[in-house]
């Protein structure tokens, strides 16, 4: 294959079909994430989460009711509605 | 003489004027008043027409999506309300930008939020597309039908807020919500009477059920303070049954009627009971919604007044109440049977909004009897039943009132915006999140309700922690009712966008119609019709034998 045939195309294709495996990345990326913070815990134990534990304490007393979950759950809803909204209306 | 019955007379008078107007119009002044109403509805307005589109189908799209989108508020808000009955400081964290919120006031602007934003918008919305039809012309104007949906939507905030707190800087909230309400009421009141002012014919029923509830409600408004009733209890209770009786359930009628038979393919039942159901709706008090006249006392900014029945107030109430059973059954009866129909559907079956109509019919009846008893309860000097009250009254609105509009809108979406919903699948679990939560979340929390009631009876002290628990078990259920109402919302929106175009349906299924269809018993033409043959299928009568038969020769 020539150099002068890659450039050519030139342009940004997006597959429509999404392969059936490609799921196993994202689970991937999520073990490896929960394996960091166990050994985390482990090679440290006792020391909190560097940035984490420092946003956190500003919530307290806010969500101090089960309640929170559900109005989070109200508001992931709502921003849906408005993403879907404004993607909708932005798509081609 | 009564209360209640002067104010019934008053208020039937009345609509019998109202009727008799319609019919032969305004003599000279006819043409006057029509040129009057268009340049108010359009003219008036000024630049502000110019800033929304007036195709047709526009009115009914912004009605039915401002709509949902406040049910998704105004389960919120009940969901909230029902949490904080047993945890009131749940939401404590909220004072701190001045929001103070108690169960009380969440429920009750839950109830704002559902009866005027989500089900009054959709059933105006549903009434928008429905009644130029029955009239065979079009609406006299949509634009100005788009531009008062946002002042409606305004109005719905404004009373929201005043649920929470009546007063602020002086000002009485809710009181300035109803005068913007009124507004928006009166411009779609005279968009729809300039609409069948212009109608080719007589008009269908569920026509008419849709224009009396319309003008039922200020009419009821005005019989109520020319009887001078308005001061009282038992006035502000009769206004809130009048309007809930009219408005809401008159236009609930008509736009399940038409709907049921729309859906289907099949014809209403019966003509005779949705005569009844017109009738009855005016003709009796409606047995669900408040035992007291709160919110039609405060919508009026008037303080609430005694509720204490004569023994002819409540004769007369208790009397008209089980009156209402007659229409209340006539509607059921006839969404039910129009549903099932007397052969096969020739329409989808499973299209969006046939489940919520379906569900509403089913309710109306023994919820209908559960409000009677509550509220004939409710006039004795010392009622045992109250307790069940708010309960049975949120069960009213979730389960009848909220499913029927849902399922009107949900039918009628294709119609008004040219597009299906993006997915029939989602619509499916969005009913069932919805229907579901409201039914379990709302019948757990009667059961705690009757938990209280017995400890009071029994003069207990410490609150039942059982019934605590029942009532966080019910909010939680309830809260499929918030998720139900996201998912039907999201599936709105998208499938504005990019739901399948209603004509490229037909020409689909018109490909999949079979070319012959083999006749070989006698049939009707409806269930040929539903096998997938169109006009163009033809059908080859194949014959029949009373011969015994016998194995086929190879």
């Amino acid at each position: 294959m020539s150099d002068d045939g890659s450039e050519a195309i030139g342009e940004f294709l997006q597959g429509e079909h999404e392969p059936a495996s490609s799921w196993v990345v994202l689970a991937f990326g999520l073990v490896t994430a929960l394996v960091l913070l166990v050994l985390h815990s482990i090679l440290y134990p006792g020391r909190e989460l560097p940035v984490i534990a420092e946003i956190l304490p500003v919530f307290e007393g806010v969500f101090d009711s089960g309640i929170w979950f559900f109005i989070l759950g109200v508001m992931l809803g709502g921003f849906a509605i408005i993403a879907t909204m404004l993607t909708e209306a932005t798509s081609e | 003489m009564d209360e209640v019955l002067t104010t019934m007379a008053v208020f039937w008078a009345l609509m019998l004027l109202t009727y008799f107007l319609m019919q032969n119009g305004l003599s000279i002044f006819n043409d006057v008043a029509k040129s009057m109403g268009m340049f108010m509805l359009e003219k008036a307005l000024g630049p502000a027409i110019d800033l929304v589109e007036g195709r047709p189908g526009s009115a009914s799209k912004a009605w039915f999506m401002q709509g949902l989108l406040w049910l998704l508020v105004a389960s919120t808000l009940t969901f909230e309300g029902l949490w904080l009955m047993h945890e009131p400081a749940a939401l404590h964290s909220l004072s701190a930008w001045g929001y103070n919120p108690t169960s009380d006031s969440l429920l009750y602007a839950g109830n704002y939020a559902v009866l005027y934003g989500g089900i009054g918008m959709l059933l105006i919305g549903a009434g928008l597309h429905i009644l130029p039809r029955l009239a065979r012309t079009e609406l006299a104007s949509e634009k100005n039908a788009v531009l008062v949906s946002f002042l409606w939507t305004l109005s719905v905030m404004v009373l929201v807020i005043g649920a929470h707190d009546s007063v602020v800087l002086g000002v009485d909230i809710i009181f300035l919500g109803t005068a913007m309400h009124v507004l928006a009421f009166f411009a779609v009141v005279i968009n729809q009477l300039l609409t069948v002012s212009k109608r080719q014919g007589a008009l269908a029923i569920p026509g008419w059920l849709i224009i009396f509830g319309l003008l039922a409600d200020p009419v009821a408004t005005a019989a109520t303070f020319i009887s001078g009733s308005i001061e009282t209890g038992v006035g502000q209770w009769l206004l809130g049954h009048m309007v809930g009786g009219t408005f809401f359930f008159a236009s609930a009628a008509g736009v399940a009627l038409y709907a049921a038979s729309s859906a289907t393919g099949n014809p209403l039942w019966s003509k005779s009971l949705a005569a009844a159901v017109l009738v009855g709706s005016m003709a009796t008090i409606n047995p669900m919604g408040e035992i007291d006249g709160r919110m039609a006392a405060d919508m009026l900014g008037l303080s609430l007044g005694d509720f204490q029945f004569t023994t002819e107030d409540n004769l007369v109430a208790a009397f008209l109440m089980a009156l209402a059973t007659i229409p209340i059954m006539a509607l059921a009866a006839n969404v039910l049977i129009t549903l099932r129909g007397g052969d096969a559907f020739v329409e989808n079956p499973d299209s969006a909004g046939t489940a919520e109509l379906n569900l509403g019919a089913s309710m109306l009846l023994p919820l209908a009897i559960g409000s009677m008893f509550i509220q004939s309860d409710a006039f004795a000097a010392s009622p045992e039943l109250s307790g069940l009250a708010p309960s049975l009254m949120l069960i009213g609105i979730w389960l009848v009132f909220v499913p029927i509009s849902l399922g009107a809108a949900l039918h009628l979406f294709p119609a008004v915006t040219g597009r299906h919903l993006l997915s029939r699948n989602r619509a499916r679990w969005a009913f069932w999140m919805m229907g579901g939560g409201a039914f379990l979340g709302l019948t757990v929390t009667m059961m705690a309700d009757m938990i209280d009631m017995a400890l009071i009876e029994a003069t207990v002290g410490d609150p039942s922690s059982l019934a605590g628990e029942l009532r966080v078990v019910g909010a939680v259920l309830f809260y499929g009712t918030v998720v139900g109402a996201v998912l039907h919302t999201l599936n709105a929106v998208s499938g504005l966008f990019r739901g399948t175009r209603v004509d490229s349906e037909r020409e689909t299924s018109s490909s999949l119609s079979p070319e012959s269809y083999s006749l070989a018993s006698p049939t009707s033409v409806r269930r040929i019709l539903a096998s997938g043959a169109n006009l163009e299928t033809t059908v080859v009568p194949v014959g029949e034998s009373d011969d015994a038969g016998s194995a086929t020769e190879l």
